[in-house]
Protein backbone atom coordinates (compact mmCIF):
# COMPACT_ATOMS: atom_id res chain seq x y z
CA UNK A 1 0.00 0.00 0.00
CA UNK A 2 1.26 3.63 -0.86
CA UNK A 3 1.91 5.26 2.25
CA UNK A 4 1.00 9.12 2.38
CA UNK A 5 4.12 10.24 2.98
CA UNK A 6 4.98 8.94 -0.35
CA UNK A 7 6.20 12.12 -2.66
CA UNK A 8 3.72 12.43 -5.30
CA UNK A 9 6.06 14.80 -7.39
CA UNK A 10 7.91 12.84 -9.85
CA UNK A 11 11.29 12.07 -8.81
CA UNK A 12 12.58 13.68 -12.22
CA UNK A 13 10.32 16.39 -12.57
CA UNK A 14 13.55 19.08 -11.92
CA UNK A 15 15.43 17.27 -14.04
CA UNK A 16 12.72 17.48 -17.09
CA UNK A 17 11.80 21.34 -16.10
CA UNK A 18 15.56 21.92 -16.75
CA UNK A 19 15.82 19.90 -19.68
CA UNK A 20 12.53 21.51 -21.73
CA UNK A 21 14.15 25.04 -20.69
CA UNK A 22 17.49 24.54 -22.57
CA UNK A 23 15.66 23.05 -25.03
CA UNK A 24 13.23 25.89 -25.31
CA UNK A 25 16.46 28.42 -25.45
CA UNK A 26 18.28 26.52 -28.03
CA UNK A 27 14.81 26.84 -30.21
CA UNK A 28 14.65 29.91 -29.43
CA UNK A 29 18.44 31.19 -30.14
CA UNK A 30 18.50 29.02 -32.79
CA UNK A 31 15.78 31.51 -34.60
CA UNK A 32 17.38 34.43 -33.02
CA UNK A 33 21.19 33.76 -35.05
CA UNK A 34 20.87 30.42 -36.41
CA UNK A 35 22.46 27.35 -34.81
CA UNK A 36 25.94 28.55 -36.24
CA UNK A 37 26.08 31.07 -34.32
CA UNK A 38 24.66 29.99 -30.93
CA UNK A 39 26.94 29.73 -27.94
CA UNK A 40 26.55 27.48 -25.13
CA UNK A 41 26.61 30.81 -23.09
CA UNK A 42 24.07 31.89 -25.06
CA UNK A 43 21.99 28.49 -24.10
CA UNK A 44 23.27 28.91 -20.34
CA UNK A 45 21.96 32.68 -19.73
CA UNK A 46 18.62 32.54 -21.78
CA UNK A 47 17.41 29.08 -19.72
CA UNK A 48 18.91 30.26 -16.37
CA UNK A 49 20.82 27.78 -15.79
CA UNK A 50 24.21 27.35 -14.93
CA UNK A 51 27.17 26.24 -16.92
CA UNK A 52 27.63 23.14 -15.18
CA UNK A 53 23.91 21.93 -15.51
CA UNK A 54 23.79 22.80 -19.16
CA UNK A 55 26.65 19.49 -19.20
CA UNK A 56 24.89 17.52 -16.87
CA UNK A 57 22.06 17.22 -19.07
CA UNK A 58 23.57 17.58 -22.20
CA UNK A 59 27.23 16.42 -23.61
CA UNK A 60 27.19 19.63 -25.44
CA UNK A 61 25.39 22.40 -28.17
CA UNK A 62 25.14 19.55 -30.83
CA UNK A 63 23.17 16.85 -28.41
CA UNK A 64 21.16 19.90 -27.16
CA UNK A 65 19.95 20.51 -30.33
CA UNK A 66 19.28 17.12 -31.76
CA UNK A 67 16.79 16.47 -28.75
CA UNK A 68 15.68 20.02 -29.94
CA UNK A 69 14.64 18.59 -32.79
CA UNK A 70 13.19 15.61 -31.33
CA UNK A 71 10.60 17.97 -29.13
CA UNK A 72 9.50 19.72 -32.12
CA UNK A 73 9.43 16.63 -34.23
CA UNK A 74 6.79 15.17 -31.68
CA UNK A 75 5.04 17.93 -31.44
CA UNK A 76 4.46 18.37 -35.04
CA UNK A 77 3.32 14.22 -35.46
CA UNK A 78 0.82 14.46 -32.67
CA UNK A 79 -0.96 18.00 -34.52
CA UNK A 80 -0.83 15.75 -37.51
CA UNK A 81 -1.89 12.59 -36.06
CA UNK A 82 -5.11 14.79 -34.20
CA UNK A 83 -5.83 16.53 -37.50
CA UNK A 84 -8.11 13.58 -39.34
CA UNK A 85 -10.14 10.70 -38.18
CA UNK A 86 -10.71 7.75 -39.84
CA UNK A 87 -13.78 8.67 -41.38
CA UNK A 88 -11.58 10.99 -43.45
CA UNK A 89 -10.76 10.19 -47.13
CA UNK A 90 -6.34 9.52 -47.65
CA UNK A 91 -6.82 13.06 -50.14
CA UNK A 92 -9.16 14.58 -46.92
CA UNK A 93 -6.68 13.31 -44.42
CA UNK A 94 -3.36 14.39 -46.21
CA UNK A 95 -5.15 17.90 -46.47
CA UNK A 96 -6.12 17.94 -43.18
CA UNK A 97 -2.61 17.26 -42.09
CA UNK A 98 -0.90 19.79 -44.11
CA UNK A 99 -2.95 22.48 -42.50
CA UNK A 100 -2.61 21.16 -38.99
CA UNK A 101 1.38 21.26 -39.77
CA UNK A 102 1.38 24.60 -41.13
CA UNK A 103 -1.22 26.49 -38.95
CA UNK A 104 1.50 24.88 -35.83
CA UNK A 105 4.43 26.35 -37.53
CA UNK A 106 2.66 29.86 -38.54
CA UNK A 107 1.84 30.06 -34.75
CA UNK A 108 5.70 28.99 -33.54
CA UNK A 109 7.65 30.59 -35.62
CA UNK A 110 10.83 29.50 -33.53
CA UNK A 111 9.71 25.53 -33.74
CA UNK A 112 9.48 25.92 -37.90
CA UNK A 113 12.74 28.05 -38.66
CA UNK A 114 14.37 25.07 -36.31
CA UNK A 115 12.60 22.23 -38.52
CA UNK A 116 13.15 23.68 -42.20
CA UNK A 117 15.92 25.77 -41.76
CA UNK A 118 18.34 24.99 -38.79
CA UNK A 119 18.15 20.97 -38.77
CA UNK A 120 18.99 20.85 -42.64
CA UNK A 121 21.72 23.25 -42.25
CA UNK A 122 23.20 21.42 -39.48
CA UNK A 123 22.80 17.94 -40.52
CA UNK A 124 21.30 18.15 -44.62
CA UNK A 125 20.92 14.57 -44.46
CA UNK A 126 18.18 15.34 -41.62
CA UNK A 127 15.99 15.00 -44.89
CA UNK A 128 16.27 11.30 -44.71
CA UNK A 129 14.89 11.22 -41.44
CA UNK A 130 12.67 13.52 -42.29
CA UNK A 131 11.09 11.55 -45.20
CA UNK A 132 11.54 8.00 -42.59
CA UNK A 133 8.89 9.91 -40.76
CA UNK A 134 6.86 11.16 -43.29
CA UNK A 135 6.74 8.60 -46.64
CA UNK A 136 5.19 5.88 -44.40
CA UNK A 137 2.74 8.16 -42.46
CA UNK A 138 1.39 9.05 -46.01
CA UNK A 139 1.20 5.67 -47.32
CA UNK A 140 -0.32 4.37 -43.89
CA UNK A 141 -3.25 6.86 -44.63
CA UNK A 142 -3.61 5.27 -48.30
CA UNK A 143 -3.42 1.71 -46.96
CA UNK A 144 -5.88 1.74 -44.32
CA UNK A 145 -8.46 3.72 -46.53
CA UNK A 146 -7.82 0.86 -49.06
CA UNK A 147 -7.55 3.76 -51.24
CA UNK A 148 -5.82 3.19 -54.62
CA UNK A 149 -2.40 5.32 -54.73
CA UNK A 150 -0.52 5.71 -57.96
CA UNK A 151 3.02 6.76 -58.34
CA UNK A 152 2.74 10.00 -60.38
CA UNK A 153 6.29 11.60 -58.87
CA UNK A 154 9.12 10.09 -57.07
CA UNK A 155 6.94 10.69 -53.54
CA UNK A 156 10.33 11.09 -51.56
CA UNK A 157 10.75 14.28 -53.00
CA UNK A 158 7.77 15.84 -51.79
CA UNK A 159 9.93 16.62 -48.59
CA UNK A 160 12.48 17.99 -49.93
CA UNK A 161 9.69 20.49 -51.96
CA UNK A 162 7.88 21.29 -49.20
CA UNK A 163 10.75 22.31 -46.85
CA UNK A 164 11.93 24.96 -49.68
CA UNK A 165 8.88 26.07 -50.28
CA UNK A 166 8.32 26.57 -46.00
CA UNK A 167 12.22 27.68 -45.38
CA UNK A 168 12.05 30.42 -48.40
CA UNK A 169 8.44 31.97 -46.76
CA UNK A 170 9.83 31.54 -42.96
CA UNK A 171 13.48 33.43 -44.62
CA UNK A 172 11.19 36.61 -45.53
CA UNK A 173 10.50 37.23 -41.84
CA UNK A 174 6.82 36.51 -41.90
CA UNK A 175 5.99 33.41 -40.26
CA UNK A 176 2.07 33.89 -40.49
CA UNK A 177 2.54 33.76 -44.48
CA UNK A 178 3.22 30.34 -44.01
CA UNK A 179 -0.42 29.35 -44.34
CA UNK A 180 -0.44 31.31 -48.01
CA UNK A 181 1.69 28.13 -48.76
CA UNK A 182 -1.21 25.76 -48.02
CA UNK A 183 -2.79 25.15 -51.45
CA UNK A 184 1.35 24.72 -52.85
CA UNK A 185 2.16 22.42 -49.79
CA UNK A 186 -1.06 20.33 -50.45
CA UNK A 187 -0.55 19.48 -53.87
CA UNK A 188 2.89 18.85 -53.53
CA UNK A 189 1.91 15.98 -50.67
CA UNK A 190 -0.67 14.36 -52.88
CA UNK A 191 0.56 14.81 -56.56
CA UNK A 192 2.97 11.62 -55.68
CA UNK A 193 -0.14 9.68 -54.70
CA UNK A 194 -3.06 10.67 -56.22
CA UNK A 195 -2.01 12.32 -59.29
CA UNK A 196 -2.01 16.01 -60.43
CA UNK A 197 -6.08 16.39 -60.73
CA UNK A 198 -7.41 15.35 -57.31
CA UNK A 199 -3.77 16.87 -55.77
CA UNK A 200 -5.07 20.11 -57.04
CA UNK A 201 -9.04 19.39 -56.12
CA UNK A 202 -7.61 19.42 -52.39
CA UNK A 203 -5.46 22.32 -52.85
CA UNK A 204 -8.23 24.20 -53.99
CA UNK A 205 -10.59 23.02 -50.85
CA UNK A 206 -8.10 24.70 -48.72
CA UNK A 207 -9.39 27.87 -49.54
CA UNK A 208 -11.98 26.91 -46.56
CA UNK A 209 -9.40 25.67 -44.01
CA UNK A 210 -7.84 28.94 -43.76
CA UNK A 211 -8.64 32.47 -43.19
CA UNK A 212 -5.93 34.34 -44.92
CA UNK A 213 -6.24 34.70 -48.60
CA UNK A 214 -3.47 32.63 -50.81
CA UNK A 215 -2.62 35.28 -52.79
CA UNK A 216 -2.28 36.34 -56.59
CA UNK A 217 0.64 35.67 -58.09
CA UNK B 1 45.13 21.57 -51.05
CA UNK B 2 42.62 20.81 -52.88
CA UNK B 3 43.43 18.44 -55.88
CA UNK B 4 40.13 19.62 -58.22
CA UNK B 5 41.18 21.44 -61.51
CA UNK B 6 44.33 23.11 -61.80
CA UNK B 7 46.74 24.67 -59.43
CA UNK B 8 45.79 28.17 -58.27
CA UNK B 9 49.46 28.68 -57.47
CA UNK B 10 50.20 29.05 -61.33
CA UNK B 11 48.95 32.24 -61.47
CA UNK B 12 50.72 33.35 -58.72
CA UNK B 13 52.78 36.78 -60.40
CA UNK B 14 56.61 36.76 -60.20
CA UNK B 15 58.39 37.56 -57.21
CA UNK B 16 60.64 40.60 -57.05
CA UNK B 17 60.03 43.75 -59.61
CA UNK B 18 57.77 42.66 -62.24
CA UNK B 19 56.87 46.58 -63.13
CA UNK B 20 52.04 45.21 -63.36
CA UNK B 21 49.83 47.78 -62.29
CA UNK B 22 48.88 47.68 -59.09
CA UNK B 23 45.14 47.12 -60.05
CA UNK B 24 46.13 43.92 -62.06
CA UNK B 25 48.27 42.44 -58.66
CA UNK B 26 45.21 42.80 -56.67
CA UNK B 27 42.40 41.28 -59.59
CA UNK B 28 45.07 38.65 -59.63
CA UNK B 29 45.00 37.93 -56.01
CA UNK B 30 41.25 38.56 -55.96
CA UNK B 31 40.08 36.05 -58.81
CA UNK B 32 42.54 33.23 -57.02
CA UNK B 33 41.33 34.15 -53.25
CA UNK B 34 37.52 33.69 -55.05
CA UNK B 35 37.92 30.51 -56.72
CA UNK B 36 40.48 29.08 -53.47
CA UNK B 37 37.21 29.49 -50.88
CA UNK B 38 34.88 27.90 -53.39
CA UNK B 39 37.34 24.65 -53.05
CA UNK B 40 38.20 24.42 -50.03
CA UNK B 41 34.43 25.22 -48.76
CA UNK B 42 33.54 22.71 -50.85
CA UNK B 43 36.14 20.16 -49.84
CA UNK B 44 36.28 20.66 -46.09
CA UNK B 45 32.47 22.72 -45.34
CA UNK B 46 32.52 26.35 -43.71
CA UNK B 47 32.87 25.29 -40.22
CA UNK B 48 36.46 23.82 -40.52
CA UNK B 49 37.99 25.89 -43.45
CA UNK B 50 40.21 28.68 -41.96
CA UNK B 51 41.50 31.26 -43.72
CA UNK B 52 45.02 29.77 -43.78
CA UNK B 53 43.57 27.22 -46.24
CA UNK B 54 42.23 29.68 -48.46
CA UNK B 55 45.67 31.30 -48.38
CA UNK B 56 47.38 28.00 -49.24
CA UNK B 57 45.17 26.88 -51.97
CA UNK B 58 45.36 30.79 -53.62
CA UNK B 59 49.02 30.91 -53.15
CA UNK B 60 48.09 34.59 -51.78
CA UNK B 61 49.47 36.51 -48.43
CA UNK B 62 47.64 37.24 -45.49
CA UNK B 63 48.31 40.47 -45.50
CA UNK B 64 46.73 40.83 -49.21
CA UNK B 65 43.82 38.97 -48.26
CA UNK B 66 42.65 41.15 -45.43
CA UNK B 67 43.36 44.24 -47.80
CA UNK B 68 40.88 42.47 -50.29
CA UNK B 69 37.90 40.94 -47.51
CA UNK B 70 37.48 41.37 -44.46
CA UNK B 71 37.06 38.02 -43.26
CA UNK B 72 36.21 34.47 -44.41
CA UNK B 73 32.73 34.83 -44.54
CA UNK B 74 33.02 38.27 -46.56
CA UNK B 75 35.34 36.19 -48.79
CA UNK B 76 33.07 33.10 -49.47
CA UNK B 77 29.58 35.05 -49.77
CA UNK B 78 31.66 37.48 -52.45
CA UNK B 79 32.40 34.08 -54.83
CA UNK B 80 28.62 32.82 -54.30
CA UNK B 81 27.56 36.42 -55.31
CA UNK B 82 29.52 36.08 -58.18
CA UNK B 83 28.47 32.53 -58.78
CA UNK B 84 24.29 33.14 -58.41
CA UNK B 85 24.78 35.99 -60.96
CA UNK B 86 26.64 33.86 -63.36
CA UNK B 87 23.68 31.17 -62.75
CA UNK B 88 21.11 33.47 -63.55
CA UNK B 89 22.46 34.82 -66.71
CA UNK B 90 22.37 31.23 -67.63
CA UNK B 91 19.17 29.71 -67.21
CA UNK B 92 18.13 33.37 -68.16
CA UNK B 93 19.83 33.24 -71.44
CA UNK B 94 18.51 29.83 -71.97
CA UNK B 95 15.03 30.58 -71.42
CA UNK B 96 14.90 34.07 -73.17
CA UNK B 97 15.34 32.61 -76.19
CA UNK B 98 13.09 32.00 -79.03
CA UNK B 99 10.07 29.62 -79.03
CA UNK B 100 6.91 28.26 -77.13
CA UNK B 101 6.96 28.57 -73.44
CA UNK B 102 7.31 25.08 -72.62
CA UNK B 103 10.33 24.53 -74.74
CA UNK B 104 12.16 27.92 -73.39
CA UNK B 105 11.17 26.40 -69.93
CA UNK B 106 13.03 23.33 -70.69
CA UNK B 107 15.75 24.90 -71.99
CA UNK B 108 15.93 26.75 -68.78
CA UNK B 109 15.93 23.83 -66.74
CA UNK B 110 18.57 22.20 -68.53
CA UNK B 111 20.97 25.45 -68.53
CA UNK B 112 20.61 25.12 -64.84
CA UNK B 113 21.00 21.86 -64.14
CA UNK B 114 24.13 21.57 -66.54
CA UNK B 115 25.44 24.50 -64.88
CA UNK B 116 25.49 22.65 -61.29
CA UNK B 117 26.76 19.74 -63.03
CA UNK B 118 29.42 21.06 -64.56
CA UNK B 119 30.93 22.40 -60.90
CA UNK B 120 29.84 20.32 -58.10
CA UNK B 121 32.00 22.56 -55.51
CA UNK B 122 30.59 25.68 -56.61
CA UNK B 123 26.71 23.90 -56.49
CA UNK B 124 27.96 22.59 -52.97
CA UNK B 125 28.73 25.79 -52.17
CA UNK B 126 25.75 27.95 -53.79
CA UNK B 127 23.06 25.21 -52.09
CA UNK B 128 24.51 23.77 -48.72
CA UNK B 129 27.58 25.52 -47.35
CA UNK B 130 25.91 29.01 -47.27
CA UNK B 131 23.39 27.59 -44.40
CA UNK B 132 26.77 27.72 -42.26
CA UNK B 133 27.78 31.14 -42.44
CA UNK B 134 24.96 32.50 -39.97
CA UNK B 135 22.02 34.69 -40.24
CA UNK B 136 23.16 36.63 -42.99
CA UNK B 137 22.18 33.42 -45.00
CA UNK B 138 19.06 33.80 -44.31
CA UNK B 139 18.30 37.30 -46.46
CA UNK B 140 20.51 35.69 -49.37
CA UNK B 141 18.32 32.74 -49.73
CA UNK B 142 15.44 35.15 -49.67
CA UNK B 143 16.50 37.43 -52.64
CA UNK B 144 18.18 34.35 -54.17
CA UNK B 145 15.09 32.56 -54.73
CA UNK B 146 12.86 35.62 -55.59
CA UNK B 147 15.36 36.47 -58.18
CA UNK B 148 14.55 32.97 -59.69
CA UNK B 149 10.86 33.29 -59.07
CA UNK B 150 10.73 36.62 -60.94
CA UNK B 151 13.50 35.40 -63.65
CA UNK B 152 10.48 32.30 -65.01
CA UNK B 153 7.68 35.16 -64.00
CA UNK B 154 8.89 37.33 -66.74
CA UNK B 155 9.43 34.54 -69.36
CA UNK B 156 6.07 34.40 -69.19
CA UNK B 157 4.05 35.77 -72.14
CA UNK B 158 -0.01 36.24 -72.67
CA UNK B 159 -0.61 33.18 -74.26
CA UNK B 160 1.16 30.95 -71.82
CA UNK B 161 -0.93 28.17 -69.67
CA UNK B 162 -2.88 29.69 -66.44
CA UNK B 163 -1.89 28.03 -63.63
CA UNK B 164 -3.89 25.90 -61.45
CA UNK B 165 -2.30 27.07 -58.26
CA UNK B 166 -1.72 31.08 -56.77
CA UNK B 167 2.43 30.23 -56.64
CA UNK B 168 3.06 28.04 -59.21
CA UNK B 169 6.11 29.54 -60.15
CA UNK B 170 7.38 29.52 -56.42
CA UNK B 171 6.59 26.17 -56.80
CA UNK B 172 8.68 25.21 -59.68
CA UNK B 173 11.80 27.16 -58.03
CA UNK B 174 10.86 24.95 -54.87
CA UNK B 175 10.96 21.76 -57.14
CA UNK B 176 13.95 22.81 -59.04
CA UNK B 177 16.28 23.76 -55.68
CA UNK B 178 14.91 20.75 -53.97
CA UNK B 179 16.44 18.30 -56.89
CA UNK B 180 19.47 20.04 -56.92
CA UNK B 181 20.20 20.22 -53.09
CA UNK B 182 18.82 16.42 -52.71
CA UNK B 183 21.64 15.11 -55.00
CA UNK B 184 24.68 17.57 -54.32
CA UNK B 185 23.43 16.48 -50.36
CA UNK B 186 23.99 12.69 -52.13
CA UNK B 187 27.56 13.67 -53.67
CA UNK B 188 25.67 13.22 -57.01
CA UNK B 189 25.55 16.86 -58.71
CA UNK B 190 27.62 15.35 -61.90
CA UNK B 191 24.46 13.55 -62.54
CA UNK B 192 22.17 16.50 -62.16
CA UNK B 193 21.54 17.02 -66.40
CA UNK B 194 19.92 12.94 -66.22
CA UNK B 195 17.61 14.57 -64.08
CA UNK B 196 15.89 16.73 -67.05
CA UNK B 197 12.40 14.68 -67.74
CA UNK B 198 11.48 14.20 -64.32
CA UNK B 199 12.32 17.81 -63.62
CA UNK B 200 10.51 19.05 -66.61
CA UNK B 201 7.38 16.68 -65.34
CA UNK B 202 7.20 18.61 -61.58
CA UNK B 203 7.57 21.93 -62.96
CA UNK B 204 4.90 21.72 -65.82
CA UNK B 205 2.21 19.63 -64.08
CA UNK B 206 0.99 22.53 -62.17
CA UNK B 207 0.62 24.81 -65.43
CA UNK B 208 -0.48 21.85 -68.06
CA UNK B 209 -2.21 19.57 -66.37
CA UNK B 210 -1.16 15.49 -66.22
CA UNK B 211 -1.64 13.89 -69.80
CA UNK B 212 0.75 17.24 -71.46
CA UNK B 213 3.49 17.68 -68.61
CA UNK B 214 3.78 13.62 -69.40
CA UNK B 215 4.08 13.97 -73.51
CA UNK B 216 6.91 16.65 -72.31
CA UNK B 217 8.36 14.58 -69.66
CA UNK B 218 9.06 12.14 -72.37
CA UNK B 219 9.92 14.85 -75.14
CA UNK B 220 12.96 15.79 -72.65
CA UNK B 221 13.87 11.92 -72.33
CA UNK B 222 14.10 11.89 -76.56
CA UNK B 223 15.90 15.30 -76.37
CA UNK B 224 18.19 14.34 -73.58
CA UNK B 225 18.90 11.02 -75.36
CA UNK B 226 19.72 12.59 -78.76
CA UNK B 227 21.75 15.16 -77.18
Amino acid sequence: MRSVLEPTIPIDVGVRSQRQRIIEAMINCCAEKTYAGTTIADLVSRASISRTTFYKRFAGKRECFDAALDCCLDELQAAATRSHSSSDSAPEAVRKAAVAILDLMASKPALAQLVVGEAVAVEPAVIKRYRGLLIPALEALWDTTGEPRDSHTDRRLAFGRAQVLIYNQITAGDTKAVSDLLPEIVYISLLPFAGHEEALKQARLTGGDVSTGSGDR
Amino acid sequence: MTDNGSDLRRWRLPRGRHGLPRELVTRSQRERLLAAVVRVTAANGYEATSVADILEEAGVGRESFYELFEDKKDCLLAARQLLVDDLAATVSAAYRGPGPWVDRLRNGLAAMLDWFAADPAAARVVVVELAAVGAASRSLFQADFNRFTKLLDDGFEEEEPVPGLPQATTLAVGAALARVFESVVRGRTAQLPSLLPGLTYEVLVPFVGETVARAEEHRAAEIGGAA
